[in-house]
């Protein structure tokens, strides 16, 4: 009898970033959900169409703009299985250890915003504290805090920096001390767990159906991670554990993305002492100009050197801060990907909210879709 | 007469909220007979608005992250005065932070006519002011001064908290300057 | 279903006629080239022999025809498939796959907006990712990218 749409977006708190929850509701019951995308949408697998294939890289920083490192890893991997190079092992190794101190830097700023809107004020400024550090780390080797522009067709720019990995060593053991500040402010805090247990369940079934991974399906039980089914890079070599939930609720999404925290930082224990042990070069020998030059971009005059390699399809699927990142690209002998296709985690999560919203209130909205960590940037590429 | 009174309110405006107060006080005394009403008002309007912009709080895009790092502890913009506010009914600031595509330009230009005057657009970053890397998409509006009047632009892909701060205070100069 | 290597699911059996092709792919289980259609049979035998996972649905414009690429994984198997097919370049349509994996649904829906494959089926198959009317399938390779001053072009698009 009252039932009505509403808007939840796009200038909303709710939404952390540009796209609109459109609500059906009977009073405060939520009855059916639409979320409208496209509000961001940038054109990137167009645009890559038209770009050399190191510049793509450009625009994958800017594609997930939390986790930049993931998505550069993700298209290097598709890319260099398109053009047939293989990178030098030390190359891995960094790309292993900036993929998770970006997975650490993504989970902390989730947990900053998520909180907030809790009510919860001192968890952003505790998060965003310890993700400059993050970003600081970043900054000494790439020069950027946020678009890194690092990892190249057939390795990485550059090298480390003289004494990083004590710097890092000291920043991880400053997290570890603070995770569990973290979870002191929210396990233990009464008003957190009333307002997020039980609530937003997806069973694994319904997960499965619909393709939701990341974090969501780990706390439903699911024990899938492509850092452990599938080991790309370096994480065949490294030991660690997949952390999972059974509850399948918003407490449960959190549960799981502070043990990936504290399993990250496991991995990058190892990763750094490897790098410490191990010098080398970190790009390919014998590429051609356009693809070999450490410091693209290259000049025009690059572009003009015909391809020798064979044609190619590349494909790559990494385990991404939000979910199952994949790529596909085409390589058809020109400068340029013929086309490359990016499968979002966050795009299908977003799909499945019929599933994960209906039958909840209206005021059980920011924490659900706060545990879904939503980066429009990346679902709307 | 009437042009040295003007002179105590160009000082008044550097004042600190502690001592602004006598000062204003005495300087309306002495002038209030022989001043129009709007010129007093004016500085003291001016000297309130910059130093309390209320943004729009939004985010467009990557320069949403670094606006919300510069409220972190770091940072720390609140001490400007900047507070973000979720209503535009609330804001005098709107900080486009980000991409703007064709799909949200129209419920962006709601949103400043939504604004009370009087207000103010940053475009901060590349994409606000120029479209950025996408500026060749077919989906991305190529600046943000297409749609709305833009009062001061932050370059940068995405500019450091520093630099959205920085334009912050250039904002405010503007606002010191005002006439009408 | 037993763990098993996806090597000794023997697609020519499961699937008969309807497969063309089972290509290589590096790191992967392979490429199934399949005949569009069959579409929703060869969608639930791929299903039923284990992969309930599907990763991503995306069209490629080859000028002369299109192909829709599904990439599937399999829990069991710890494996990617891939399934493609060879549509008409003039209007090419296929089968959904929504009902055998419901997550298919955006999907579907940004590869019928980007490349203008229509599927047949589909519940809900509206704009996504660009405005209602938009009329233009900007991943053709016929549609090219604007000069940027272009600004009248543009918002004579939307």
């Amino acid at each position: 009898m009252s039932e009505m749409w509403i808007n939840m977006g796009p200038q909303h708190p709710m939404t952390h970033g540009l796209w609109n929850l459109r609500v059906r509701i009977d009073g405060e019951l939520i009855l059916d959900v639409d979320p409208e995308m496209g509000y961001l949408h940038r054109g990137i697998e167009k645009i890559s169409e038209d770009r050399h294939y190191n510049e793509v890289v450009t625009l994958m920083d800017r594609t997930c703009y939390v986790a930049g490192m993931a998505w550069e890893h993700l298209y290097i991997l598709g890319a260099e299985k398109a053009l047939h190079i293989t990178p030098p092992e030390r190359a891995e190794y960094i790309r292993t250890m900036s993929e998770e101190f970006q997975r650490i830097a993504s989970h902390i700023m989730w947990y900053a915003a998520f909180v907030q809107d809790l009510g919860l004020m001192s968890p952003f400024l505790y998060g965003m504290r310890d993700r400059d550090l993050l970003l600081d780390l970043f900054q000494s080797y790439t020069g950027a805090r946020m678009t890194y522009e690092y990892m190249r067709v057939g390795g990485v720019r550059n090298d480390l920096p003289h004494g990083f990995s004590d710097r890092a060593r000291k920043v991880l053991d400053w997290l570890m001390e603070r995770f569990k500040e973290y979870d002191q402010l929210c396990m233990g805090s009464d008003i957190f767990r009333r307002r997020c247990d039980g609530l937003g369940v997806l069973s694994a079934q319904d997960c499965i159906d619909f393709g939701v991974t990341g974090p969501m399906l780990r706390s439903a039980g699911v024990a899938r991670d492509l850092r452990k089914d599938r080991p790309y890079s370096v994480y065949g070599r490294v030991d660690f554990d997949v952390a999972r939930a059974t509850t399948a609720d918003v407490t449960g999404r959190y549960l799981v993305r502070m043990e990936e925290m504290r399993q990250s930082v496991r991995i990058l224990r190892q990763v750094l002492d490897w790098l410490d042990r191990n010098p080398g070069p970190v790009m390919a020998e014998n590429l051609p100009r356009w693809l070999g030059a450490p410091y693209a971009p290259i000049g025009r005059e690059g572009y003009l050197l015909k391809r020798e390699y064979p044609k190619g399809v590349g494909f790559a699927a990494i385990e991404e801060p939000h979910g199952e990142a994949a790529v596909y690209v085409v390589n058809e002998g020109g400068e340029h990907p013929y086309r490359v296709k990016f499968r979002s985690p966050v795009y299908v999560n977003l799909s499945a909210a019929r599933k994960y919203l209906v039958g909840y209130h209206v005021a059980d909205i920011p924490p659900i879709m706060g545990s879904v960590d939503v980066c429009v940037g990346e679902s709307d590429r | 007469m009437a042009g040295d009174a003007a002179v105590p309110f160009v000082e008044i405006e550097a004042l600190r909220s502690r001592e602004f107060i006598p000062a204003a006080k005495e300087a309306l005394s002495s002038m209030i007979a022989e001043q129009g009403q709007s010129k007093l008002i004016r500085p003291v309007f001016n000297w309130a608005g910059r130093n309390s912009l209320f943004p729009l709080h939004w985010g467009l895009a990557c320069c949403a992250i670094e606006f919300a790092a510069a409220f972190g502890a770091r940072w720390d913009a609140e001490r400007f005065g900047v507070v973000p506010r979720s209503s535009p009914r609330q804001c005098d600031l709107m900080i486009v932070n980000g991409t703007v595509t064709w799909k949200v330009a129209h419920k962006l230009i709601t949103l400043y006519e939504q604004m009370p005057e009087p207000k103010w657009v940053i475009a901060m970053g590349n994409c606000a002011t120029g479209g950025g890397p996408f500026r060749t998409a077919y989906s991305v509006v190529p600046g943000v001064d297409k749609l709305v009047p833009v009062d001061v632009y932050i370059a940068g892909c995405p500019p450091r908290p520093e630099a959205m701060l920085d334009g912050i205070l250039r904002l405010e100069d503007l606002i010191r300057l005002r006439k009408e | 279903m037993t763990a098993a290597p996806a090597s000794s699911v023997q697609w020519p059996e499961l699937l008969g006629n309807s497969l063309i092709a089972l290509e290589p792919l590096e790191g992967t289980s392979g490429r199934l080239r399949f005949r569009a259609a069959d579409a929703e049979r060869v969608f639930r035998a791929v299903h039923d022999a284990g992969f309930h996972h599907l990763t991503l649905v995306g069209g490629i414009d080859w000028v002369d025809h299109r192909e829709v690429i599904y990439t599937l994984w399999s829990d069991e198997r710890k494996s990617y498939l891939f399934l493609s097919t060879d549509l008409p370049a003039d209007h090419p349509s296929i089968a959904t796959a929504t009902k055998v994996w419901p997550s298919a649904n955006w999907h579907e829906r940004e590869a019928w907006e980007m490349v203008d494959i229509h599927f047949d089926g589909h519940p809900d198959l509206r704009h996504l990712l660009m405005p209602d009317g938009y009329e233009f399938h900007p991943l053709l390779r016929s549609f090219k990218l604007h000069e940027p001053e272009d600004l009248e072009v543009k918002v004579r698009h939307v």
